[in-house]
C-alpha cells in the first residue's frame, strides 16, 4: 500500500470510529452499510460531513448510495 | 466579533459527536426534546453536543419527531422530558412556503397563504403553551429567506410577507409572555441554507447554520449560572486618562474626545448593576484623586454608590481583588474582572484562575463591542427580581452591620437583639418565584450539599407528596435583604427529610438558619430532621453550622439531629417571625 493510501485509510479509519463508537478497529476497514448496525440513511450523511471535515472536500450528496463501504470511501478519497 | 450566545466554543461535526458521549461517571439523565419539520440530522448532533457539554454532570438524551410534523411533534412532547427547542421553518407554517412541496406560487394564492399561516401560527401557540407549562422551552423562529413566491423584485418587500412577518411577531410576543425562551438568531451565519440539502435529505441547513442554531438553542435552554460581580479598574477603563495626572475634569468618556467607549462601558455596568450584578473597582491609584474623580464627575453614567468597594492603591491587583472578595464574600469564578493592562489581568488570572478576566480593548471599538455581549453572556438572566436590585446596597450594609459589631462596647447578643430583625418564610412559593430556584442553583458556601436543579425536576420535586419548600426574606433596622435562603424537604411522621438547603453569604451572622429549624419544628411538629448533606469544596460554613448543632465535625451522608438536641443548643433568636401564605402549609 502506498503511503498516501495508508494515510487516507489512517484518517477515515478515525472518521468510522468517531461516527460508530461501537465498530471495533479490526472491523473498520472491512465495514460496509449492510453489516455494520447503525449505518443507516441518517448515520451515511453524518459519516459523509465527519469525512469532509477532515479531508476538506466537498463530496456530492448524490454519491451516497455508491459511498456504502470503507473500501469504496477509501477509493473515493484516493481519486482526489 | 462576539454576538449573543456565542461564547461557546465552535465544534467540527466529529467533535460534537464525541462531545455527546462525554459526561460525568454518575451523571443523571437529562432528556430533551428537539421538535423540528424537517430532518433533525445535524442539528440534532449540534444541539445535543452543546446541550452535553454545558454541563457533564447530566447525561443528555435528545428526542426528535416525525418528518412534517411540526405542531403534532410539539403537542407530543410529555411529561418525563427536562426541557424542549422548537425550531419553526416558513414550511412547517405553510408548504408552499418551502421547496420540497409543489403547491403553487401564484399571486392569486398569496392572501391565503397569509391567512392560513395566522392559523398554524394559533395551532402551534397553543401546543407550545401546554410544553412551558410543564418543562422549559425555547423556540427558534423561521431563520431561512422565504422562497421568491412574492411577485415584485427581490430589492422590494412584499405586503404579504410583511403581514407574513408581522404575523410571527406578534406570535413570539404572546409565546414570550408565556415563559417561552425565544432565541436570538441575529448572529447567525449568513449562508444558511442547503437546498440541494434539503431536496436529498430533508435537512435545509448548511453545516455553520446548524452549528450555529444547535449552540443558541443549548445556551437558551441551559445556560451555566449567572456571575454576581466585576471588578473593573479605573484609568483608561471605566474613563479615558489617568486621574492622578491629569485630574478629574480632563477625564472623558463622550464623542468629542473619541472616547466614547469608556462611556458606553459605563452605561453598561450602570446596566448590570441595576439588574443586581455587584461592581467594584480595583485601581493602582491615588486614594485621593479616584475620591475627589467620584464625588466631582457627576456627569458619570454609573452612580458612584455603586461601586462598591474600591480598592486604590499601590499594591499588585491581586491583593486589592482578595479584599474586594473578603467583602463581597462569593466565589472566585463568579467574578469578572477586568483592566486595559494585559499585565495585570495576567498578574489577577495567575493568582485567580477560576475568575473570568478579560483585557479592556481601550483602542479597539470591535473588540470592546464583543466584549459588551460577553459581559450579557456572563451575567444575563431571564428576569430581574426585587431582590436584585437591593443586593448591592445589602453588602455595603453587610459591611456596616461587621464594623458596628466589632466596634460596638456592647456584646454580639445585644447587637443582634437592637438589629429590629424580621424573618419572612414564605411557604410553598410559586414556581413563578424564580429568586427561589435561582438562589439554590447560585449558592455555594450556605449549601447542604451542593446539588443543582433543572426547572422541570425542581417543580417535581415541590409536587412530591410531604413535600415543604421554605424561601426565606430578611430585613432589619439597616434595610431589607430581600429573599436569602431557601430549604426544600419532605416531611413524614414527625420527622423532616431536608434535600436542600441554602442561604446567601449576605445574609450570615444573623441566625437566621436557627430561625428556619425552629419555625420548621414548631409549625410541622418536627422532633427529628435529616439532612441530605454532601461535603463540598465551599461549604465549609454549613459544614460549621451543623458541627455547632450537632456537636460533631459532619461528614458525608445523611446527618440526623433530634428537635430537642437542636433547642438544647440553640442560641437566643431575637427575630420578628412573619409567615407568607400560612394556609398553604400541608402538615
Amino acid at each position: 500500500m502506498s503511503a498516501p493510501a495508508a494515510e487516507i485509510n489512517a484518517r477515515l479509519t478515525r472518521c468510522f470510529a468517531v461516527v460508530f463508537p461501537d465498530l471495533s478497529p479490526d472491523r473498520i476497514p472491512l465495514a460496509s452499510q449492510p453489516d455494520v448496525p447503525g449505518w443507516d440513511s441518517v448515520a451515511a450523511i453524518t459519516l459523509l460531513t465527519v469525512v469532509e471535515e477532515e479531508f476538506g472536500i466537498k463530496i456530492d450528496l448524490e454519491l451516497l448510495p455508491d459511498l456504502d463501504s470503507f473500501a469504496a470511501l477509501s477509493e473515493h478519497l484516493s481519486r482526489q | 466579533m462576539t454576538l449573543p450566545g456565542m461564547t461557546l466554543p465552535g465544534m467540527t461535526l466529529a467533535e460534537a459527536l464525541q462531545a455527546t458521549r462525554v459526561c460525568d461517571a454518575d451523571a443523571t439523565p437529562y432528556q430533551a426534546a428537539l421538535a423540528c419539520g424537517f430532518t433533525p440530522l445535524h442539528l440534532e448532533t449540534y444541539f445535543h453536543a452543546y446541550l452535553q457539554a454545558l454541563d457533564s454532570r447530566r447525561k443528555v438524551q435528545v428526542r426528535t419527531g416525525l418528518f412534517g410534523d411540526l405542531i403534532g411533534n410539539v403537542e407530543r412532547l410529555d411529561d418525563g422530558l427536562h426541557a424542549a427547542a422548537i425550531v419553526i421553518e416558513w414550511s412547517d407554517l405553510d408548504p408552499r412556503l418551502g421547496f420540497r412541496q409543489l403547491a403553487g406560487w401564484k399571486p392569486s394564492q398569496l392572501s391565503r397563504i397569509a391567512a392560513d399561516l395566522e392559523a398554524r401560527l394559533r395551532q402551534l401557540e397553543a401546543a407550545i403553551r401546554g410544553a412551558a407549562a410543564k418543562f422549559p422551552v425555547t423556540v427558534a423562529l423561521p431563520s431561512l429567506p422565504l422562497p421568491p413566491a412574492f411577485h415584485t423584485i427581490n430589492a422590494k418587500t412584499h405586503r404579504t410577507s410583511l403581514d407574513m412577518r408581522a404575523a410571527i411577531a406578534n406570535f413570539t410576543v404572546r409565546v414570550a409572555d408565556a415563559g417561552v425562551r425565544v432565541v436570538n438568531v441575529e448572529g447567525l451565519a449568513a449562508d444558511r441554507y442547503d437546498l440541494k440539502s434539503d431536496l436529498l435529505t430533508g435537512f435545509p441547513y448548511t453545516q455553520a447554520h446548524a452549528r450555529g442554531l444547535g449552540r443558541l438553542l443549548a445556551s437558551a435552554l441551559a445556560s451555566p449560572a449567572p456571575k454576581k460581580g466585576l471588578i473593573t479598574d479605573l484609568d483608561d477603563t471605566l474613563w479615558s486618562g489617568i486621574v492622578g495626572e491629569i485630574g478629574p475634569a480632563a477625564l472623558s468618556w463622550d464623542l468629542d474626545r473619541r472616547t466614547q467607549i469608556h462611556g458606553l462601558y459605563q452605561q453598561m455596568l450602570d446596566s448590570l448593576s441595576e439588574q443586581g450584578v455587584l461592581i467594584a473597582a480595583a485601581s493602582k491609584n491615588d486614594p485621593a484623586a479616584v475620591d475627589q474623580a467620584f464625588r466631582e464627575r457627576t456627569d458619570l453614567l454609573i452612580d458612584p454608590e455603586r461601586v462598591y468597594p474600591r480598592e486604590i492603591g499601590w499594591g499588585p491587583k491581586s491583593e486589592s481583588v482578595a479584599r474586594i472578595l473578603q467583602v463581597w464574600n462569593i466565589a472566585t469564578d463568579a467574578v469578572v474582572f477586568i483592566d486595559d493592562s494585559p499585565l495585570e489581568v495576567a498578574e489577577v488570572q495567575r493568582v485567580f484562575p477560576q475568575m473570568q478576566c478579560a483585557v479592556f480593548p481601550k483602542s479597539d471599538p470591535a473588540a470592546a463591542l464583543s466584549l459588551f455581549y460577553r459581559l450579557r453572556d456572563w451575567f444575563g438572566k431571564d428576569q430581574i427580581e426585587a431582590d436584585d436590585a437591593i443586593r448591592a446596597s445589602s453588602i455595603r450594609r453587610a459591611g456596616e452591620l461587621q464594623q458596628a459589631t466589632t466596634a460596638g462596647a456592647a456584646g454580639q447578643e445585644e447587637f443582634l437583639r437592637g438589629l429590629e430583625a424580621e424573618i419572612t418564610f414564605s411557604v410553598n412559593p410559586p414556581a413563578s418565584e424564580t429568586r427561589i430556584l435561582e438562589l439554590v442553583n447560585k449558592t455555594n458556601q450556605f449549601n447542604l450539599n451542593g446539588v443543582r436543579y433543572d426547572d422541570a425536576t425542581w417543580r417535581r420535586m415541590q409536587s412530591q407528596e410531604g413535600a415543604i419548600t421554605l424561601g426565606v426574606s430578611y430585613r432589619d433596622k439597616f434595610g431589607p435583604l430581600g429573599t436569602i435562603a431557601v430549604l426544600h424537604g419532605r416531611a413524614s411522621g414527625g420527622r423532616i427529610h431536608v434535600e436542600t438547603w441554602v442561604m446567601s453569604c449576605r445574609a450570615f451572622s444573623r441566625r437566621i438558619e436557627h430561625q428556619t429549624l425552629r419555625f420548621l419544628a414548631e409549625q410541622w411538629g418536627v422532633t427529628r430532621f435529616d439532612f441530605a448533606f454532601a461535603v463540598t469544596a465551599k461549604n465549609g460554613p454549613l459544614q460549621a453550622l451543623l458541627a455547632e448543632l450537632s456537636g460533631a465535625a459532619p461528614t458525608g451522608g445523611t446527618i440526623t439531629l433530634s428537635a430537642a438536641e437542636f433547642r438544647k443548643r440553640c442560641p437566643e433568636l431575637a427575630h420578628r417571625v412573619l409567615i407568607k401564605e400560612a394556609e398553604a402549609v400541608a402538615r
